[in-house]
């Protein structure tokens, strides 16, 4: 078996008040490992939902997500957190970084949750990643004191430090400017041909988008249907789908 | 251990990022610094005042009948003495005490009050003149004049008329003075006529011829015209002196002798014996130089601007202590001194007392120097014999009359009005005063019973007894059995107090009676509490009828002083900690409602919820342990400093609890223990909540972006 994410007529339903939305209407599709996977669709179509789900931050309604082989609905709370720890590596929109910690510290903090690798071997791994996200120079800096863009490659570096089989990134690129948007795209893209990992990231951002090997569609909480990198972007051309956000910091 | 220092990293830094963590880490600074400090010196006060407590009177433990009305109170209660019921059967319930391992010795008690007489001067000096004559007459009352020379008898004789005389002259002087002031009416031609008489020469020629008469005229007619006799409560202590003296080493005679052992005597507090029974002009020179020695000025101190106006104002006292050689002695000094013309000795000393903070001293060591040695600077003098009275438990007065072997005081409290005001008595007295029969009075009292032929009458049979049938009441008179003579012309009576004095009791005798309470002191006194219910324990078991109670009960109200002061510590560092945990507690939730989106990233990324939990306690544990220890730290410090400067007793009461002239607080590592406990309660209690919400925080909410 060659998946790394399973899903199968997953359906996820929100309660609003006395309303009762379905972000996600029979959603199936399987991500292979390795793959760099772009999921993309305009805002409200289920993207964040669906990381939630695959990054095991949250449960489905129905329908089965497996994440490395292990139905998440079947697994305990302290199970899903172990998973993510040990099997999913986060970035996030607003880059998450814990503000009282250095640099080097927000890296190590997941291995320190893992409490596998001693001390030295801790600083060596830490040491690595931020020379491979060009940050080993800031380790000791506060993440008050970088850019929007360093701040995000001290989040990848963060969610690679464990090995995970999958990133997932929701949004990476949304809160930066194109350039460093495409930068650490060109990051994330050279890290999972060195290490084979897996990312899926979403987007709704065509120029990122075209970095992907694939890009499942989404539209209204179900898949339209999964394409290449330069099909996603030309339909998003042609459904006038909004640019990248250019000049968010 | 990496995983806690990256907690504790977070801790420490969230700590400086937030300034109401200065307010809330303020509040446990001072409150911390608050219960070391004060804490500490209570501490040091207590056992200050435990050794003052223990080392005067009380003992570790003391006893007394279970059946009493009221409490032990060995400083007296708000109602005066306590009612306490007689232990009396002493020997056995000392036997059993004694018998447990933590029991040294246990000295038998019994406090009371009684009042004593001090005749005015004129009584005093007349009372002296009638015990020379008597002296000479080969009556010798007082141990002073035996074995004088005939010559040196007469001498004493001139000098005691002189004295007396010179005291008319003095009488003399005020009546003329209040002649001047008050209207004819008000004066009493009888007084003026018994002046006139005694100062007259053809008085004084008369006086040998009949000596006892003149005496009587004096007595009766001059000396009820002075009116500075003074009556003087006393308090104090019935014991066993011997047991007494050994078992309260801080015990230290300041004058005299111990009561040779086993005999009737009395030791005279000495703060008391200053206090009360010290020429009042002396004793304010004393207290002058005392208040000088502490830095106060008499310039500005309104306490001493007044001693100096009293000693300028009452010079009689010394003035009629004086006879004619001594008075014109006594102004020779002065006038020399003063570098004065004045040849009234009264305005003399009325200059001489105009004390200032320069001329004090050279006016107190002038004082003590040429003056004092003419004057009888106590009432009571070490050797007299001291007529004490008192209410007896029956409410009749009784009386006996004791020897004043000397002065005593603990060393440290020298001035401390509450371990300085009891004097002590030996037991024997005690019993006579207090109203329980003695063996020898149990026996005296048997013996009348057989000769007279009483039968004791029971309050159930009187009636039967006295008017039932067959009883027929006879009266008879008794004239001729008491020989009134023999009885009341005191020979009897002195040759019976003579016995008395002189008597050794045994131990079996001195313990052998009535005891009110005693004091138990243990071999190791930590084990107090411990020893006090095993010792509570043993009456019940042995029917002893005693109960046993710590020197902190048996203090009474003084006793409760200090925890008093320690509720009164804890409320406030209650009150202080209190508004720290709602501080805390708000502070805290506001943090974690501030911080969801970082906890949840955290639980995203891998943070099971224990990890949260920690996170947010340990923060506030921080928070306490640094501010915490900072105020242990600045406590401690203040302690230190303390305990090597002292503090000063402010005032003699402040010598008892400070149990010296300076108290020297210690640190108790105790009270750093329990602050460093408070403080973890305190911070873990008030963070229990918002650590338990933190942990609520969805990993969700790390995908929301924050806007």
């Amino acid at each position: 078996m060659n998946a790394i994410v399973s899903i199968r007529e997953v359906v996820k339903e929100y309660q609003l008040g006395q309303t009762t939305v379905q972000a996600l209407r029979g959603v199936s599709l399987e991500v292979l490992k390795g793959e760099f996977l772009s999921i993309a669709g305009p805002s409200g179509s289920g993207k964040t939902t669906l990381l939630n789900l695959i990054g095991c931050v949250d449960t489905a309604t129905r329908g089965v997500v497996e994440v490395a082989g292990k139905d998440t609905a079947k697994l305990t709370e302290r199970e899903l957190t172990d998973l993510r720890l040990n099997t999913i590596g986060f970035i996030f929109q607003s880059f998450n970084l814990v503000s009282v910690l250095t640099v080097f510290q927000n890296v190590e903090f997941p291995l320190l949750l893992q409490g596998k690798l001693g001390g030295s071997e801790r600083k060596a791994k830490v040491m690595q990643l931020l020379e491979q996200v060009g940050l080993h120079t800031h380790a000791k800096h506060r993440p008050s004191e970088l850019s929007g863009g360093q701040r995000q490659r001290v989040a990848v570096a963060r969610a690679l430090v464990t090995d995970p089989l999958l990133v997932l990134a929701d949004e990476p690129t949304a809160n930066l400017d194109s350039a460093t948007g495409n930068q650490i795209i060109d990051l994330m893209k050279s890290l999972n041909q060195q290490k084979g990992t897996t990312f899926i990231f979403s987007t709704h951002d065509h120029k990122v988008m075209q970095h992907a090997n694939a890009v499942i569609r989404l539209a209204d909480g179900k898949v339209l249907g999964r394409e290449s990198a330069k099909d996603a972007v030309a339909h998003a051309l042609s459904l006038g789908e909004a640019p990248a956000n250019e000049v968010r910091a | 251990m990496s995983r806690l220092t990256m907690l504790v990293q977070i801790a420490w830094r969230n700590l400086l990022a937030s300034p109401i963590n200065l307010i809330i880490g303020a509040l446990i600074l001072f409150g911390t610094f608050l219960f070391v400090v004060v804490g500490g010196l209570l501490d040091s006060l207590n056992a200050a005042m435990a050794r003052s407590v223990i080392g005067s009177a009380a003992g570790h433990v003391q006893i007394y009948s279970a059946k009493s009305k009221d409490e032990l109170s060995l400083y007296g209660s708000m109602g005066g003495d306590p009612d306490l019921g007689a232990v009396t059967e002493f020997p056995r319930i000392k036997e059993a005490l004694e018998g447990h391992p933590n029991v040294k010795e246990v000295v038998p008690m019994g406090v009371s009050g009684a009042l004593i007489t001090s005749g005015n001067t004129v009584d005093v000096a007349l009372e002296e003149l009638r015990n020379l004559l008597k002296a000479k007459d080969g009556v010798v009352d007082r141990p002073e004049y035996k074995g004088l020379a005939p010559a040196e008898l007469e001498t004493r004789i001139t000098a005691s008329r002189r004295h007396v005389r010179q005291m008319i002259k003095v009488l003399e002087a005020d009546q003329k003075k209040a002649a001047a002031i008050l209207q004819d009416k008000a004066i009493d031609p009888e007084v003026v006529a018994a002046l006139q008489k005694v100062s007259s020469d053809d008085f004084w020629a008369g006086f040998d011829t009949d000596p006892w008469g003149s005496l009587e005229f004096l007595e009766n007619k001059i000396a009820p015209q002075v009116t500075d006799s003074q009556l003087l409560f006393i308090r104090y202590l019935g014991t066993d002196l011997d047991r007494f003296q050994q078992s309260f080493d801080r015990m230290q005679i300041v004058d005299g002798t111990r009561v040779p052992k086993g005999q009737r005597g009395f030791l005279v507090a000495k703060l008391f014996y200053e206090d009360q029974l010290k020429l009042k002009s002396a004793r304010r020179l004393d207290k002058l130089k005392d208040a000088r020695a502490l830095g106060r000025l008499i310039a500005t101190d309104d306490e001493l601007k007044r001693f100096v106006k009293e000693n300028k104002a009452q010079t009689r006292d010394i003035v009629l202590q004086l006879d004619d050689l001594k008075t014109s002695e006594a102004v020779t000094k002065l006038q020399g001194f003063l570098k004065s013309d004045e040849k009234d000795l009264s305005a003399l000393l009325t200059a001489f007392f105009d004390t200032t903070d320069e001329n004090l001293e050279a006016r107190h060591t002038f004082f003590y120097e040429q003056l004092a040695p003419m004057l009888q600077l106590y009432k009571v003098r070490v050797g007299d014999t001291l007529t004490i009275k008192a209410f007896s438990r029956a409410g009749a007065i009784s009386a006996v009359n004791v020897k004043v072997y000397g002065t005593f005081s603990f060393t440290g409290l020298e001035k401390s009005p509450l371990a300085g005001t009891t004097s002590l008595m030996d037991l024997m007295s005690f019993r006579d005063l207090y109203g329980y029969l003695t063996a020898d009075k149990a026996e005296e009292l048997a013996q009348l019973k057989r000769e007279t032929g009483a039968k004791q009458v029971t309050r159930e049979s009187a009636e039967d007894d006295l008017f039932g049938e067959g009883n027929t009441v006879v009266a008879e008179a008794t004239a001729g059995v008491i020989d009134e003579k023999k009885e009341f012309s005191g020979v009897g009576r002195r040759l019976r107090e003579d016995d008395l004095v002189r008597r050794v009791y045994s131990d079996a005798e001195i313990n052998g009676g009535v005891v009110l309470h005693a004091a138990v002191i243990l071999k190791d006194p930590a084990l107090l509490s411990k020893t006090l219910g095993e010792l509570n324990a043993l009456s019940t078991e042995k029917n002893l009828g005693i109960k046993a109670v710590s020197w902190q009960q048996a203090s009474g109200l003084l006793g409760q002083v200090i925890l008093f002061f320690r509720v009164l510590l804890l409320m406030a560092v209650a009150f202080i900690f209190g508004v720290a945990m709602v501080i805390i507690n708000n502070a805290m939730m506001m943090a974690t409602l501030q911080r969801t989106q970082v906890i949840g990233t955290m639980r995203a990324i891998g943070a099971q919820r224990t990890l949260v939990l920690s996170m947010v306690l340990v923060e506030s544990v921080v928070l306490g342990l640094v501010f915490g220890g900072l105020g242990m730290l600045v406590g401690s410090g203040l302690m230190s400093w303390l305990h090597s400067h002292g503090i000063a007793a402010p005032n003699d009461v402040a010598y008892f609890f400070f149990s010296g002239p300076r108290l020297l607080p210690e640190l108790s590592t105790a009270n750093l223990i329990i602050a460093l406990v408070i403080i973890l309660l305190v911070t873990l209690g008030s963070t229990m909540l918002p650590a338990i919400i933190a942990t609520r925080v969805s990993p969700l909410r790390a995908m929301q972006a924050d806007e």
